[in-house]
């Protein structure tokens, strides 16, 4: 048999095994999570399109004028600065307060007058407060801001796709390739193919490959596009046409090569496991303490060559829960290109172990 | 001839009470769970972290063996609100891998084989099938969680001085009762997915998901829409917050003990909802 | 080893601490061969051993010279219609006929023109643009057979394939393989129903507890059966006098008359004596009207080889 047949073979395999792997209902859930970002972004763009509207038709200041206003001016001495207001909601409440007086608690209640003004300077929204005509506090806020939207954006795709969605997305559809075969009691159809069991893992990998590649990387850029939208007309177009294509190549790329590292180890671990969660749940824990391992045991991660590929880096939360925070730590960075050739090497590794994996496995429904 | 004809009579002999009856599942489910040699290694594992926790309190109790280092270190080895907080974020961390490990397997054998049918046509209702099979889950998760950290509390009773644990019954009470919480969800999250995913990998993977995927959809929400109800839907930060203030340690930024009960008790009513749908006593033709 | 035989050499399988096969030595030539035994008695062991499904603890297979661990070569000239009842949830008939003859190579046009001819052979043409699995048993059954035949193999290995077929579909079915058969190829059939393959089979190996406990062809293994006397059933118009005259001439064992059906039961330990005097009796102008081996079946044979019936 020729390279090329054999070559063939594989194409016809993973086409096939495609049609199981997009269609299936068990994948359902993958597209939902590849998705759930872009949904998020796009109802972000949305509810921001519709706070600008809002917030152009009550007029807009100059920027300087919400410098100048401060905490402790008077109604009349804001309004002189900075004219009408946008939005201006006056109401009266009650408030109690509680004061010591001759080592006796005494409760008071008396009538507040409040007044929220709102100013927009065509990117931030000023929200003043005022409790009997003096200005309590002055909270501003950026509508329109793309280099924090840009660090959103590379946050939830180091954090949310590449640790999370892909890792889990991958552990559903490549233990499915054999081990779900084996439990639905259909694998020997393909092992009694006439192919090598090279072959068919070959094919089988690259049919998950490609429609994990496909789900997470549209996924990516659909929430690289919602999160452009509400900025297009304030810098979006030079973005784009400056380093912005290469980003969202660049975000695409990371994609597909986080399906085929995570996808090959996932295919190895139910070829020689026969519970590949247990080791699903340790590279979990591995690649979290990526960031704290030393240079060599980090080359061992997949999460080092994919951080390596993004081309913004990830802001650290702090408010973010312990256990979480274990998985945020940042690995050492090397360059795109190497990291590239490093994740195919890594993957390929892999698969060679996978092909031994291969080789030995045998039909055994009764015990899956 | 019907059989009852041919001399078939009803069995009238002595039979076992109600409740050691019910102990069957349990008893059985049991088996199963410490059958599996990895369910075994994984328990042995999360015992270090205890001891090592052991080995604390003994050093913090003896101060000769720290007498010649400075007062920072001192201060570094109390027995606080923050090492018992510690204590429970780690051991948590095991609970639901073991719970990753042993839990898919309790129901869904019984769903893929017909066997609700067979339980459901004994005297057994589907709530007392469903706190049978929790059983086996909570007592295997309070070996990691609660009765750990209550002999680790015992322990620095008796080796502080006297006094210490009346002034602390709150670090005692709040570590029971936070585990108790986190044992009840975990394991809710353990049976709903066992009972929703046929394939026993897959149901581990949807506990795994369940406290790594959704806390990290909170964080979307809150980074995306820049709000903190985001959090809500994230466990992990729920039960830190509940666990914080019944503890009486500092709360995390923008949570309530009241904000994490709820959502608590939330995600515990979607999950008992959604173990109610799937047990019901049906052949499923396929 | 032979590159006309499937051979099996000192091979044993176990599954875990359960004994799957156990030191076979096999040659199967080509012709029909039906292997036969009770459930659990290593039937679909061997075969699946034979097609590269599981992979022998001990001893070496080889398909007409190859090796079971090279499907690419093995696959190509082997057809299996395994007992496993699911097909990929995809899958409608012809899809499933249409895919695997694809992974042989042929171009969609060829694949699909022979997943036709399997599929009329089969006579599943009307149900193939159906998915599998809303197939009835019957229905899978022949769908299986229809895949293991598409690609026309020398060598084809069916797993218990008349289960579920009903009788017009079972007659022709036996018929095809006979047909396969007479034709050069080699056809091999697992059954626990021994009345089945002892009608269709050119050669029988009967299997209990994982080890083959007979081979051959039906009549030389009975005949090489010496602790038990044969049986033969004759009608005859006096069977009480026929028997008297046996008793005297031949060395038989046992004689006795079935009167409702006008027959005699005859045990003898010595078939060719036995048959002789027979001839004889017959020639000399006694009335016999038929004379019927009645233990050279397979189910006469394995009730005296394992004792229990299957």
């Amino acid at each position: 048999m020729t390279a090329r047949f054999r070559l063939r073979q594989a194409l016809v395999i993973a086409r096939l095994e495609m049609k199981r792997v997009f269609l299936a209902r068990r994948s359902l859930w993958i597209y939902a999570l590849a998705m759930l970002p872009a949904v998020l972004f796009l109802g972000h763009a949305i509810q921001l399109r519709y706070e600008l509207r809002e917030a152009r038709q009550g007029g807009v200041v100059a920027p300087a004028v919400i410098e100048t206003v401060e905490t402790g001016m008077s109604e009349q001495q804001v309004l002189d600065v900075a004219g009408k207001p946008g939005q201006d909601r006056e109401r009266t409440i009650r408030r109690s307060s509680r004061r010591e007086e001759q080592g006796k608690e005494i409760f008071e209640t008396r009538e507040v007058r409040t007044r929220r003004m709102i100013y927009f300077d065509g990117s931030r929204r000023a929200y003043l407060w005022f409790e009997d005509g003096r200005l309590q506090s002055k909270d501003v806020r950026t509508l329109l801001n793309f280099a924090e939207d840009q660090e959103v954006y590379a946050g939830v795709f180091q954090y949310f796709y590449l640790r999370l969605a892909i890792f889990f997305g991958c552990l559903g559809i490549f233990l499915n390739l054999f081990r779900g075969e084996m439990m639905d009691k259909t694998l020997h159809f393909w092992l009694l193919a006439p192919a090598r069991r090279e072959v068919l893992l070959a094919g089988k990998f690259l049919a998950g490959w490609t429609a994990a590649s496909v789900v997470f990387s549209a996924g990516a850029l659909v929430a690289f596009a919602a999160m452009l939208w509400p900025h297009i007309g304030a810098g979006a177009e030079a973005y784009w046409q400056g380093a912005g294509a290469g980003h969202a190549a660049r975000y695409a790329l990371a994609a597909v090569m986080g399906c085929a590292g995570y996808g090959s180890l996932f295919l190895a671990a139910s070829l020689w496991i026969r519970n590949p969660i247990v080791p699903a749940a340790v590279l979990l824990l591995w690649e979290a303490s990526s960031g704290f391992l030393p240079e060599l045991l980090q080359k061992f991660s997949v999460l080092y060559y994919l951080q390596s590929m993004c081309p913004v880096p990830a802001p650290l939360e702090q408010d973010v829960p312990a256990l979480l925070r274990l998985i945020l730590a940042p690995a050492a960075p090397l360059s795109p290109t190497l990291a590239l050739l490093g994740l195919c090497a890594f993957s390929a590794l892999v698969l060679w172990g996978a092909a031994a994996g291969v080789r030995r496995i045998e039909i055994n429904y009764s015990t899956d | 001839m019907a059989v009852y004809k041919r001399g078939y009579q009803r069995y009238e002999g002595p039979r076992a009470p109600h409740a050691e009856r019910l102990l069957v599942l349990p008893r059985e489910a049991w088996r199963r769970l410490t059958a599996q040699r990895i369910v075994t290694a994984l328990l042995a594992l999360s015992c270090i972290w205890p001891l090592l926790c052991a080995l604390f309190i003994y050093i913090a109790n003896h101060a000769e063996l720290w007498a010649g280092l400075d007062r920072g270190f001192s201060r570094l080895l109390a027995i606080d609100e923050t090492f018992i907080l510690t204590f429970m974020k780690v051991q948590s961390v095991f609970s639901v891998l073991l719970a990753a490990l042993a839990g898919p397997g309790l129901i869904s054998p019984d769903l893929g084989n017909q066997g609700l049918a067979l339980y459901f046509s004994r005297p057994i209702s589907r709530l007392e099938y469903v706190l049978a099979k929790m059983a086996a889950l909570v007592w295997l998760l309070s070996l990691v969680t609660w009765l750990p950290g209550l002999v680790l509390f015992v322990m620095q009773a008796s080796m502080a001085e006297a006094g210490w644990a009346l002034a602390h019954w709150r670090l005692g009470a709040g570590l029971v009762l936070g585990f108790w919480l986190w044992v009840a969800l975990v394991a809710l999250v353990a049976l709903a997915s066992s009972a929703w995913v046929r394939w026993r990998l897959i149901a581990g993977a949807v506990v795994l998901g369940f406290f790594f995927v959704l806390p990290g959809i909170g964080v979307l929400v809150n980074a995306i829409f820049r709000v903190a109800w985001g959090s809500l839907i994230n466990p992990l930060q729920a039960a830190y917050g509940v666990w914080c203030a019944l503890l009486g340690a500092e709360m995390p930024a923008g949570l309530s003990l009241l904000t994490g009960l709820v959502s608590l008790a939330l995600m515990g009513t979607l999950l008992s909802l959604a173990l109610e749908r799937k047990l019901r006593p049906v052949e499923v033709v396929r | 080893m032979s590159a006309q035989e499937i051979v099996f050499e000192n091979v044993s399988k176990f599954y875990g601490d359960v004994l799957g096969v156990n030191r076979i030595e096999l040659r199967i030539p080509p012709g029909l061969t039906s292997i036969v035994g009770p459930n659990g008695a290593g039937k679909s062991t061997l075969m699946n051993l034979m097609c590269g499904l599981i992979h022998p603890d001990r001893g070496e297979i080889r398909v007409l010279g190859i090796s079971p661990r090279d499907p690419e070569r093995l696959m190509r000239m082997t057809g299996y219609a395994t007992q496993f009842d699911a097909a990929p949830r995809w899958a409608t008939g012809f899809d499933f006929v249409v895919s695997s003859l694809l992974l042989f190579g042929y171009s969609s046009s060829l694949a699909e023109r022979l997943a036709w001819a399997a599929l009329e052979q089969a006579g599943l043409t009307d149900a193939a643009r159906r998915k599998v699995n809303s197939y009835s048993k019957g229905m899978r059954q022949r769908v299986r057979l229809a895949q293991a035949l598409a690609h026309d193999p020398q060598v084809l290995v069916l797993d218990e394939p008349l289960n579920g077929l009903d009788p017009v579909v079972r007659a022709e079915t036996i018929a095809l393989f006979r047909q396969l058969a007479a034709s050069g190829r080699h056809v091999i059939l697992s059954s626990h129903v021994l009345q089945e393959v002892d009608v269709i089979s050119d050669r029988v190996v009967l299997m209990a507890n994982g080890m083959i406990v007979a081979e051959g062809d039906i009549r030389g293994v009975r005949e090489e059966i010496h602790e038990h006397p044969s049986q033969f059933l004759i009608r005859c118009r006096q069977p009480a006098r026929l028997a008297a005259l046996l008793f005297e001439r031949a060395p038989v064992a046992e004689a006795r008359v079935i009167e409702e059906d006008g027959a005699l039961l005859v045990l003898t330990r010595d078939r060719n004596v036995f048959t002789r005097t027979l001839t004889a009796l017959a020639a000399s102008g006694l009335d016999i009207e038929s004379v019927v081996p009645a233990d050279e079946n397979v189910h006469a044979l394995y009730e005296y080889l394992v004792g229990g019936s299957a």
